[in-house]
């Protein structure tokens, strides 16, 4: 018999809504789910809240999660997701505490370890090409460096039984990408097979119906995929759940994000996804055809958590005739009075935005009734942050209201690459 | 014509990277879209808020276009001072971009 697998999307980002993928999950119509939980900025967030409280730093929505996924996890299904973030450990000691405690207790737990490179970049001194520098030119406000790890150890810890896989920095689509290769027995090294993965994994992270124009109807379904031994992808999504699932929508969902399309890099494969094509086969069925791949670079793309300070951004109203020079005046004024502060400001920008916000109906000398000026300045200490925020009370100046000021840490990542060779990955089961 | 009325479109981000991808709905327009939407045309559109360069890629099955546009984010979501750190709304630039079908 050709072995199938179906296997839902939980979940695509940091933060997202949990409800979709419990809905997909409990409808018998997948066996597998995979959950992309991290975002670029997320892991050196994740980072951050990890040094303040050492048991920190993993997805915070893990215990609503498997709370919610009992009665999958109950009936043998399987998940792999990045929910370890920074903390891998404490994420598996959670999750292994909720299991028990849902009676779940004996549940194998795989996690994944070894994608935390903060001693291996340091000691490769890696290239920020972004920033034009290396890591030893920013060692004092390195937080934190994570490498985007492959499906290897994913398939690794299904292989060994576990039923609830957990890891730091695994990269979007290689969550879905192990558990495929897991489930019909392909060889990693399959290359074009890796790549067929690679595109389910990648248009199931990037959801369905989030595009501009879409015609989405509510409860927005999450979409799933059936692939079988040979080869044949099939995405869909439940009945009876919004977001067109069409051939429009699958063309978006592949180019979301991909640079480019004949190279697309993962850790498992140089995907091939320029000669993509897909088939309408029914209401929200499409077909998807032609991925090829070849064998991975013998680099792992990181990126690198740097310190970069604080933002301070100041906000004013202005109304009526006139609100936009106004606001323009006001700007010119903020100009001069943080010119005597360059030394430890070092970038401010401009915007005016608005069109309603004051007078609800009652201008009517036509748009905008109203505009908003927006200051925003990068400092790098928090002295510095405060000081620059005691400026901005001076947006109280050409007779605007409504001042808002904000501060708030920058925490910025920038790309690297690191050779293969310098990042050892393992993976343990564990019981709840 | 807008690109907006005769394509499906998207951005994404990556660092400070930002990609905008365009479909022709009619894939009658895919020989128009090659000729009328260039990688000049899009950094244009763009001015001051790319930095870097734009690079055009096919997707030659599926009949679409993706941009790369780097150094266009202002360092990128984490760092940047914008309003829209992500460029989520550079989807609503690009649909502006004319197009003579």
């Amino acid at each position: 018999m050709t072995r199938t697998i179906r296997i839902g999307s939980g979940g695509i980002g940091a933060g997202d809504r949990v409800e979709p993928g419990v809905t997909l999950a409990n409808s018998g119509f997948v066996d597998y789910m995979g959950y992309d939980c991290l975002a670029e900025r997320t892991l050196a967030l994740a980072q951050v809240r990890k040094v303040a409280d050492p048991s920190a730093g993993y997805d915070e929505r893990l215990p609503k999660i498997l709370q919610l996924m009992a009665g999958f996890i109950g009936s043998g299904g399987r998940i792999a997701g990045n929910f370890g973030a920074a903390n891998v450990d404490a994420a598996g000691s959670v999750t292994a505490d909720q299991l028990r405690s849902l009676g779940l207790g004996g549940t194998r737990i795989g996690l994944i370890h070894g994608d935390d490179v903060l001693d291996a970049v340091k000691a490769a001194d890696c290239e920020l090409p972004e920033r034009g520098c290396r890591i030893s030119d920013v060692s004092d406000r390195l937080i934190s460096a994570h490498a985007y790890i492959g499906a290897g150890p994913v398939a690794a810890c299904f292989d060994d039984g576990a039923q609830f896989v957990i890891g730091g920095r695994i990269a979007d689509p290689s969550v879905w990408v192990g558990a495929i290769c897991h489930a019909l027995g392909w060889p990693l090294d399959d290359w074009d097979r890796v790549a067929t993965a690679t595109l389910v994994g990648h248009l199931l992270e990037g959801g369905i119906g989030r595009r501009p124009g879409a015609d989405v109807s509510l409860p927005l379904g999450y979409p799933l995929a059936t692939v079988t031994e040979d080869g044949a992808v099939e995405i869909s999504k439940l009945p009876g759940t919004g977001g067109p699932l069409n051939v429009p929508m699958a063309k978006l969902s592949l180019a979301h994000e991909i640079h480019d399309p004949t190279r697309y890099l993962t850790p498992d494969v140089v995907a091939d996804v320029a000669g993509v094509w897909f088939e309408q086969r029914g209401d929200d069925r499409v077909r998807v055809h032609g991925a090829t791949g070849s064998a991975p670079t013998d680099t792992y793309r990181v990126l690198v958590g740097l310190d970069l300070g604080w933002k301070v951004v100041g906000e004013v109203s202005f109304g009526g005739p006139g609100c936009v020079e106004r606001a323009r005046r006001q700007a010119d004024e903020m100009r001069k009075l943080l010119a005597n502060y360059a030394d430890v400001v070092d970038e401010t920008r401009y915007d005016i935005h608005g069109v309603d916000a004051l007078f609800e109906d009652a201008y009517q000398g036509g748009y905008p009734a109203d505009c908003r000026l927006r200051v925003a300045s990068r400092v790098l200490t928090r002295d510095a942050a405060d000081e620059i925020a005691d400026v901005y009370w001076r947006l109280y100046g050409q007779g605007g209201g409504g001042v808002t000021r904000m501060i708030d840490r920058n925490i910025g990542v920038t790309p690297a690459l690191l050779p293969r060779n310098a990042v050892d990955i393992e993976h343990e089961v564990i019981s709840a | 014509m807008k690109l907006w009325e005769v394509a499906d479109f998207s951005c994404g981000d990556k660092a400070d990277v930002a990609n905008l991808s365009a479909f022709p709905k009619d894939e009658a327009h895919w020989e128009a879209f090659k000729r009328e939407l260039t990688a000049d045309k899009v950094k244009a559109k763009f001015g001051s808020l790319v930095k870097g360069t734009v690079t055009r890629y096919e997707y030659t099955a599926s009949k679409g276009l993706n941009f790369v546009c780097t150094g266009a984010l202002d360092g990128g979501v984490s760092i940047s001072l914008r309003v829209d750190p992500h460029g989520k709304s550079y989807g609503d630039l690009f649909g502006d971009i004319d197009i003579d079908i």
